[in-house]
């Protein structure tokens, strides 16, 4: 399953793209599937043993620290007895600080293995999540490929059907261009009508005919100045 | 989003002054024949699946390239297919297709912004590689 982007790649440069020729069969999809599905259910474990262990590593290190405590007391302890000449005390008191360093020693060695074991699982994990990831990716890119497949066809069916829809990018072409035709016919026919209810087409009817109505406006106020002014004489 | 309710809301949208024509294609996965009003001849086909919603329209197939400048097309398609907007260029089997994908959380506006802005880009494109047509 690995590198399913590839496959397909070579698969549809060799023609390989038609249905019932599916690049990867949904046979190996349902295994990939549920290899997903165990490898994110062991990842699960694999955190919940990660945590675990760091929970158990919190608790050597509290240990080690009461230990490493417990040894200096006890020094202090010795160094006191051994002031006050009381070396059998002092001894008694050495042999429990032997004894403690080397619990001390046995709980420092517990914590740098389970340490290696933290470090290990970490790293295993870290894998497990960034494969799973690229798992659920290629998934993802053979899932969606099908679906592509599977409806191109579907629509590719409808069409034949459908002999109206059935055409060439030619025929599309002159079709949109009939479209937009009738588009601009209506759009002038609408600049027409605009003018017929305006009156501004009789306007330019007058106009082409020598007949101009803002020019005679004009001369009729002349005529009309000019009787006004002989009219004051 | 699936495709019935976007069938349903789609049938009584307008988007900037677009309505849209929506019918079923028949067979086993749900895919919409969506028709924009303004661009009728370039229907969009859309399905919704897991991780994306997927929007295509038809270009043309190969056989209806002159195979001569076959070279010269795809490298317009890809030199065009950056700039356009909301639209990428692609093939599936024979057709060429100008297609978008959007999230399966996107909008209805975002899908009508998407299904107007495709099939207005395939009529474009049809008319700039007319002349590749053979």
């Amino acid at each position: 399953m690995r590198s399913v982007m590839k496959k397909i790649m070579t698969a549809m440069r060799g023609g390989v793209n038609e249905l019932g020729e599916a690049v990867v069969d949904n046979q190996s999809t349902r295994i990939f599937e549920q290899e997903i599905r165990d490898a994110d259910n062991e990842l699960r474990n694999a955190r919940r043993e990660l945590a675990g262990l760091m929970a158990e590593a919190a608790s050597l290190a509290r240990q080690i620290g009461n230990a490493e405590a417990e040894i200096s007391r006890r020094e202090n302890d010795a160094q006191k007895a051994l002031a006050a000449g009381q070396e059998d005390l002092a001894r008694e008191v050495a042999e429990r600080i032997v004894e403690t360093e080397r619990q001390h020693v046995d709980l420092s060695h517990a914590r740098q293995r389970l340490q290696v074991r933290i470090e290990q699982l970490k790293a295993r994990v870290q894998q497990a999540e960034k494969q799973l990831a690229e798992y659920k990716r290629e998934l993802q890119v053979v899932k969606t490929n099908e679906r592509v497949l599977r409806t191109t066809a579907q629509i590719d069916t409808s069409m034949n059907s459908n002999r109206s829809s059935l055409s060439g990018a030619k025929e599309t072409l002159e079709r949109i261009r009939e479209r937009q035709q009738r588009e601009e016919d209506r759009q002038n026919a609408h600049v027409q009508l605009d003018k017929e209810l305006s009156g501004a087409d009789l306007d330019e009817k007058l106009k082409a005919a020598g007949i101009d109505g803002s020019k005679q406006a004009v001369d009729d106020v002349l005529a009309r100045l000019k009787g006004a002014g002989s009219g004051s004489n | 989003m699936d495709t019935q309710s976007l069938t349903l809301s789609l049938s009584e949208a307008v988007y900037a002054g677009r309505q849209f024509d929506v019918m079923p294609v028949a067979g086993e996965e749900p895919v919409l024949q969506i028709t924009v009003s303004g661009a009728t001849e370039t229907p969009v086909y859309l399905t919704v699946t897991e991780t994306q919603i997927l929007c295509l329209v038809y270009l043309f197939d190969e056989k209806e390239i002159q195979a001569a400048r076959l070279p010269e097309l795809h490298e317009s398609m890809l030199r065009i297919s950056v700039p356009m907007p909301l639209s990428a260029l692609g093939k599936v089997g024979e057709h060429y297709v100008v297609y978008g994908a959007l999230s399966p959380t996107s909008s209805e506006s975002d899908i009508m912004q998407e299904l107007v802005t495709l099939a207005d880009n395939a009529i474009d494109l049809l008319e700039t590689f007319e002349d590749v047509l053979a």
